[in-house]
């Protein structure tokens, strides 16, 4: 076994999953009860649904960021 | 490995043909009452049962590498110096059994029969997609489209039957959970396209495909185990686990068999099908992280949806000795496979060692991540 890949390897899965984790606790706790538009506005249910999965879809761009980041430093410094 | 394999087929043969106390098993387990059996809760039953897919799965597995191999459906194992020929499409064995059980279980339980129709038809639907791709040779595009509509039974089956199949509120560990009932469906025909093509992509070398997957539904069964899930989805899982253990006999280190893309795209989507059907959500996105990695860095290098046998520039490359070395051309892309051999080359099954170590690790954070689903901060 390759000890000390995998060794990295598991440190970004390990810092992935915390803000992961952090990730879905900022959907849960403050973007999720935004009021946005009022509801009862013709698709204004449809409209809060999709800025707040906006949000979500920048939150996982964020979070690939992080993830392209670390494993560029970790394996391919002198090459890329 | 004749020796054994006729001592499968007898041992199937006996415990379903020649011996009819296995149907009386069925029979008394569904009322509950028979003699010593009376103790054992449904969870039990589900694992009892589903430890059938070992020994169908390795069968029809065996199966379809004779089947096969007659008929030229066959494979080269690109990272073998002598670059055997080794029978294709053999994974087909692992969604016949998951669909064949979810039928017997639906049976033999009285089980809502809705979920595992949905779940049936995902995994049916997702195998013939990539049935197709095997023997018509689909352009990368194909793939991630037509497995967006293999969703399709979960969600009109979830739209008919509301609360039978899936739950729109998502649980969030530590944090709770909110609903998502305009989001939640829409993201259905997403995720069993990312689950399937994301476990197509992670198929490089012998076994790692299957002992990787195998590893993340053990986990996430024992995870349910201890967390209480429904009997229903922790059969679901314990089928996965067990028929892909049936496939990995063959397909481990040296593989005789390979998966194809029938078995690989219909065991991604069984995946995601079961993370809606089990309310798994989170924990399978953690339990994949080996296959997100794999998947997003192949995607930001080509920057578009394509086959590897289309690709210029290979991740790897085999060396004199039978290693395994990391390709020193720019435009390669940067493959879960390329990152662990960055530096330092390694052989096959090395490799493969490792990959099952990412999986197991992640898999162990998938698990602690259902426990902490019970948890509020």
């Amino acid at each position: 076994m390759n000890e000390r890949v995998v060794a990295y390897q598991l440190g970004i899965f390990v810092t992935q999953w915390a803000l992961m984790i952090l990730g879905f606790g900022i959907l849960t706790r403050i973007v999720a009860p935004l009021r946005l538009v009022a509801l009862n506005l013709p698709f204004g249910s449809y409209f809060d649904a999709s800025v707040k999965a906006l949000v979500a879809l920048a939150l996982s761009a964020i979070w690939l960021f992080v993830w392209d980041r670390q494993v560029r430093f970790y394996f391919y410094r002198r090459r890329t | 490995m004749d020796e054994t394999w006729t001592l499968t087929v007898r041992a199937f043969t006996i415990l379903t043909t020649d011996n009819p106390s296995f149907s009386v098993l069925l029979f008394y387990s569904r009322l509950g009452s028979m003699p010593g059996m009376a103790s054992l809760d449904w969870d039990t039953i589900a694992i009892l049962v589903a430890l059938g897919a070992f020994p169908v799965s390795l069968a029809l597995t065996r199966f379809f590498m004779y089947w096969n191999s007659a008929h030229g459906i066959v494979g080269i194992d690109v990272h073998k110096l002598a670059r055997p020929k080794i029978p294709e499409m053999c994974g087909a064995a692992v969604p016949v059994t998951l669909i064949l059980f979810a039928v017997i279980y639906c049976l033999m339980a009285g089980e809502n029969w809705i979920p595992f129709t949905a779940y049936s038809l995902v995994v049916g639907l997702t195998a013939v997609v990539g049935a197709v791709d095997d023997r018509l040779k689909l352009r990368g595009i194909f793939k991630p489209l037509l497995t967006l509509f293999c969703g399709l039974p979960l969600l009109i089956l979830g739209l008919e039957f509301p609360g039978q199949v899936y739950d729109p509120t998502l649980r969030v560990p530590l944090f709770g959970g909110y609903h998502l009932h305009i989001i939640y469906p829409l993201t259905i025909l997403i995720v069993i396209s990312v689950t399937s093509n994301t476990v197509n992509m992670l198929d490089p070398l012998n076994g790692s495909m299957s002992g990787g997957i195998s590893i993340v539904s053990g986990g996430l069964l024992i995870g349910l185990l201890l967390t209480g899930g429904s009997s229903s989805s922790i059969f679901l899982y314990a089928s996965l686990l067990f028929s892909l253990l049936g496939f990995f006999y063959y397909n481990r280190f040296p593989s005789r068999a390979f998966s194809g893309n029938v078995g690989q795209l219909s065991i991604g989507a069984s995946l995601g099908a079961l993370a809606i059907l089990g309310k798994t959500e989170i924990a399978s996105i953690v339990a994949m992280f080996p296959n997100i990695q794999n998947s997003f860095f192949f995607l930001s290098r080509i920057r578009r949806f394509t086959e590897h046998r289309e690709l210029k520039a290979r991740p790897t490359r085999l060396l004199e000795d039978g290693r395994l070395a990391s390709s020193e051309e720019p435009a390669a892309p940067l493959t879960l496979v390329r990152t662990l051999v960055a530096g330092r080359p390694a052989k096959e099954e090395e490799i493969v060692s490792d990959i099952w170590g990412l999986f197991l690790a992640s898999t162990t954070l998938a698990v602690i991540t259902l426990f902490l689903m019970g948890v509020m901060l």
